[in-house]
């Protein structure tokens, strides 16, 4: 947890002329292209964390690189973090570091693992797993599932505006289901549902939010439980597409902003009109 | 099966009708949107809503479902929370009539992924690496080629899950298809919670009784031994839907949250301790409820 700074007197200090501090410039939106974006980047550097069911480090779609796990549980004794090493019992996981794998093959996973075979208190370990990634530094966010609990809906809404706010970029699956879902539907995240087709560098920008990208999600082949795989269709598996492609973006141009992010995916994506 | 059911029964068949009659007419592009329009039939025929036996609404749930989206078989499976596994209900399909009744625990499988994760999932290829599918595979008698399987979610809490195996007429199951059968899953899951909180209104009524502090044992027993025949009353009166309504309203109440559940408590127990103070129902004339 990082501590609390304390009250501020005023935000204004930021704009003191020996407090202004010097941007990195971005081209011009018709400039930015996939070459410019990640051309000669794997996503060296950059913390992806898959908040789901666990990954399977071992399995071939993995490499046995998993930068570190941790396990969230709700009993008892209120909540535990275990950081251990874990695998993944339902393959869910380890599908989605697998797509970020091939994507971005240099990035750092992290394994945060929130599902597992308890039913009680999933939201609760759902938030502490999300919160735990924001609290500890990692760049992008793997989200591929949610809450449809009201009573999530405000602290899930702080805890992305958090990540907001620290550039931590949060990629979030649409659910599938026709029920509101969180945190999926915040301004702060980034949403993702599924296209089919299946080039992993073609995405979509969608104009009426709250969606804003399409990523490969029908029909892909992913990696699963046991060290096998199997072709599946869920937005689950679209997200990561976006993770992967953003790793790589600022694992070259570190320090871009979330809406700086959203700007450049926006530019890059195929329904835009290129020369 | 009462004349009522029956009647359900025949709406049910002529939706299903229309729905065969929908789907010849409209092109491919639209299929989505027609299947919508076919669900919504289904709903608005009440033939999934209306109070019928339990184990009989669960069967036209997955009869419906694999008959709108047309599957070789299909399986439902209501969560036990308490144990924390998925227990399998009905079978539709050929070897159906062989399938035992049995538990999956929660930790793996599709079926238990859906569950825990509340998101649907199709899988397209599912016969190459059986063990992926080795709990579907139990619940029908044979692995299937392509799965689609959606939660039954009711009022932000999942409930169990519906899996429809091997799309007939399409190579696998479509993300439209995903979007009909969740749509399809939502209605049945307001049905089966509608219908158990029917099964359930004397075991609802005790938990309410039981859960009233500061009155002796004896006054706590004695109207519990009232909950018995107040149910049987209800259920063969014309307020039985009242009583449902009261059910599916402290339900829901106390999904909101714990102030809620205390004020709603507060309410109830108020208006029980009124009702004590008067004479017994059985010294007046009156209507029970």
């Amino acid at each position: 947890m990082v501590a609390d700074p304390g009250p501020r007197p005023a935000w204004s200090q930021q704009f003191a002329p020996e407090m202004l501090q010097t941007l990195t410039p971005v081209p011009p939106l018709d400039r930015i292209t996939p070459e410019w974006a990640w051309g000669g980047s794997e996503g060296e550097d950059v913390k992806v964390a898959v908040i789901d069911s666990g990954i399977d480090a071992d399995h071939p779609a993995v490499g046995g690189r998993v930068s570190g796990h941790v396990a969230v549980t709700d009993g008892p004794l209120g909540l535990l973090h275990d950081f251990e090493p874990h695998g993944d019992s339902y393959g869910h996981g380890t599908a989605c570091a697998g797509i970020i794998r091939s994507i971005a093959p240099a990035c750092e996973l992290y394994s945060v693992k929130v599902l597992g075979s308890r039913l009680t208190g999933r939201g609760t370990t759902f938030t502490a797993g999300l919160r735990w990634a924001v609290d500890n530094g990692m760049h992008v966010c793997n989200i591929s599932m949610g809450t449809t609990k009201k009573n999530f809906f405000a602290v899930l809404h702080d805890l992305a505006d958090k990540a907001y706010f620290r550039n931590t970029m949060l990629v979030t699956a649409a659910n599938n289901m026709p029920n509101p879902s969180f945190p999926s539907l915040y301004s702060s995240v980034v949403s993702v549902a599924s296209h089919d087709g299946n080039d992993p560098n073609v995405f979509y920008y969608n104009p009426a939010p709250p969606v804003e990208f399409g990523a490969p999600g029908i029909d892909v082949r992913v990696a699963w439980a046991d060290g096998g795989s199997i072709t599946a269709t869920g937005n689950s598996f679209a997200a990561p597409h976006i993770t992967g492609i953003a790793a790589k973006i600022l694992s070259k141009h570190p320090g871009l902003t979330l809406f700086q992010m959203k700007t450049v995916l926006r530019a890059l994506s195929a329904n835009m009109p290129r020369e | 099966m009462s004349s009522e059911d029956r009647s359900r029964e025949e709406e049910l068949v002529r939706a299903r009708e229309e729905i065969s009659h929908l789907k010849r007419r409209l092109a491919d592009d639209r299929f989505a949107e027609d299947l919508r329009d076919a669900l919504t039939l289904v709903a608005a025929a009440g033939a999934i809503s209306s109070p019928l036996e339990h184990s009989r609404l669960l069967e036209m749930i997955v009869e419906t479902a694999a008959g709108v989206l047309p599957s070789r078989s299909a399986a439902l499976f209501l969560l036990d929370e308490e144990a924390e596994e998925l227990v399998f209900e009905v079978a539709l399909g050929p070897e159906a009539d062989e399938v035992r009744k049995f538990r999956i625990p929660l930790g793996h499988g599709i079926a238990g992924l859906v569950a825990v994760s509340g998101q649907p999932m199709a899988v397209s290829d599912a016969a190459k690496d059986p063990r992926q599918a080795a709990d579907v595979a139990e619940s029908v008698g044979y692995a299937p080629e392509s799965i689609l399987c959606v939660p039954l979610v009711h009022e932000d809490e999942i409930i169990g899950v519906l899996e429809l195996l091997d799309r007939e007429g399409a190579p696998s199951f479509s993300a439209p298809d995903m979007e009909a059968l969740g749509l399809f899953a939502n209605q049945a899951a307001v049905a089966i919670e509608q219908s158990r909180a029917q099964g359930n209104l004397s075991a609802l009524l005790g938990g309410v009784l039981g859960s009233l502090g500061g009155m002796p044992d004896h006054r706590i027993e004695s109207l519990r031994e009232g909950v018995e025949p107040f149910v049987a009353g209800v259920e063969e009166g014309a307020s039985h839907r009242r009583a449902l309504e009261l059910a599916e309203l402290v339900r829901e109440i106390s999904h909101r949250g714990e102030e809620e559940s205390k004020a709603c408590h507060t309410i109830l127990q108020g208006f029980a301790e009124y009702l004590r103070s008067r004479p017994r129902p059985e010294d007046e004339a009156g209507e029970m409820w």
